[in-house]
């Protein structure tokens, strides 16, 4: 599973995001994007000692800053099953129309079935 | 240079219907999960006040007067927040541009506030 | 990066570059290295009590954050008496 497909699927939810400087904001995740960058709305921030507090009616951070993000717990059972989902889709629509079949294509890309059988000579060697 | 910044500031500083023609709409065929598009919509905070921080702690509050893709920004009326040496005071710096890659964090101040500890009460 | 896939499903120890021990199932990853651990746990050393253990739960960790993932063996895991470890904390990068 793709940690920013964990991060879209957090959208509307509230998480726990703390900055490399050790602040951290309470929220619920608005939007996020392919950097990680994230905006939060009703958020609560602490700082870095954890003896300052801030109510912020919303916030954009850059991803870049992030050390972590906490989230929930069912997120995880929502993500995989989507996925699923998704595989399915993907299968009953292979060979549909070729713009799309290149977007799909990934049966290959998607990561897992690709390293597995061909990891041991490139992956090995790159790593 | 200093024509297209300024020419720019203007633009963006327009309410709007301005923006409009600054940048191309995003495609109709846009895949919902690659996130082109800003995820943070700077119109909505045009001439108002937000608080910016950057790498390496910096903080500043001005009045947003423009901005690009890159978050690079115009805020008026800047001042910074400076929280070391210990009593936090602020010093004054007029009309600045803010560059994009340095800011860490940004957010309206209206609406924000400096609160109690709101965890123990959860507790 | 992809010496990952093989941890998946599997219990790691994450170590940050704050200094902080995570142990959790890794349940994904990117290519940058960003990590998703599910059920994870902090573990905090100290020289006076034993190893405590605090639940985060469903944690997604940056890969510039992260020093070290090591795949952990739950049989020798498991047979560890964490209350009975006395150790230093791990400090902080400085730099």
């Amino acid at each position: 599973m793709l940690p920013l497909s964990l991060l879209s699927a957090a959208q509307n939810k509230p998480m726990l995001v703390e900055l490399k400087n050790g602040e951290t904001f309470n929220g619920h995740l608005v939007n996020c994007d392919n950097f990680m960058n994230i905006t939060l709305r009703e958020v609560y921030q602490t700082s870095a000692d954890g003896d300052r507090f801030w109510k912020l009616k919303e916030c954009y951070i850059r991803g870049s800053t992030i050390k972590y993000l906490r989230v929930p717990d069912q997120l995880l059972d929502v993500v995989k099953e989507d996925q699923l989902r998704a595989r399915e889709a993907n299968r009953t629509t292979r060979g549909g129309p070729p713009g799309r079949g290149g977007r799909g294509a990934p049966p290959r890309g998607r990561g897992a079935p690709r390293a597995a059988p061909r990891g041991g000579g490139r992956g090995r060697g790159r790593g | 240079m200093a024509d297209r910044g300024r020419g720019f500031s203007r633009g963006r500083g327009a309410p709007g219907p301005g923006r409009g023609g600054g940048r191309p709409p995003p495609s109709s065929s846009e895949p919902n999960k690659n996130k082109r598009e800003a995820i943070l919509d700077l119109s909505k905070y045009v001439n108002e006040r937000i608080r910016v921080k950057f790498t390496g702690g910096r903080e500043v509050t001005g009045i947003l007067k423009g901005y690009d893709q890159l978050l690079n920004l115009v805020v008026d009326e800047v001042e910074e927040v400076v929280n070391e040496p210990a009593p936090s005071h602020t010093r004054s710096l007029g009309l600045a541009v803010l560059r994009g890659p340095t800011v860490t964090l940004v957010s309206p101040v209206d609406g924000s506030e400096e609160i109690a500890n709101p965890f123990l009460a959860q507790e | 990066m992809s010496s990952l896939q093989g941890y998946v499903d599997h219990r790691v120890l994450l170590v940050l570059q704050d200094g902080r021990s995570i142990v959790g199932v890794l349940a994904g990853f990117d290519q940058k290295a960003n990590v998703v651990l599910s059920d994870s746990k902090e573990r905090v050393y100290s020289l006076e009590e034993g190893v405590e253990e605090i639940p985060l739960g469903l944690y997604l960790v940056k890969g510039d954050m992260i020093v070290l993932i090591g795949e952990i063996d739950d049989a020798v895991d498991s047979s560890v008496d964490l209350s009975t470890i006395r150790a230093e904390p791990i400090p902080p990068i400085r730099y």
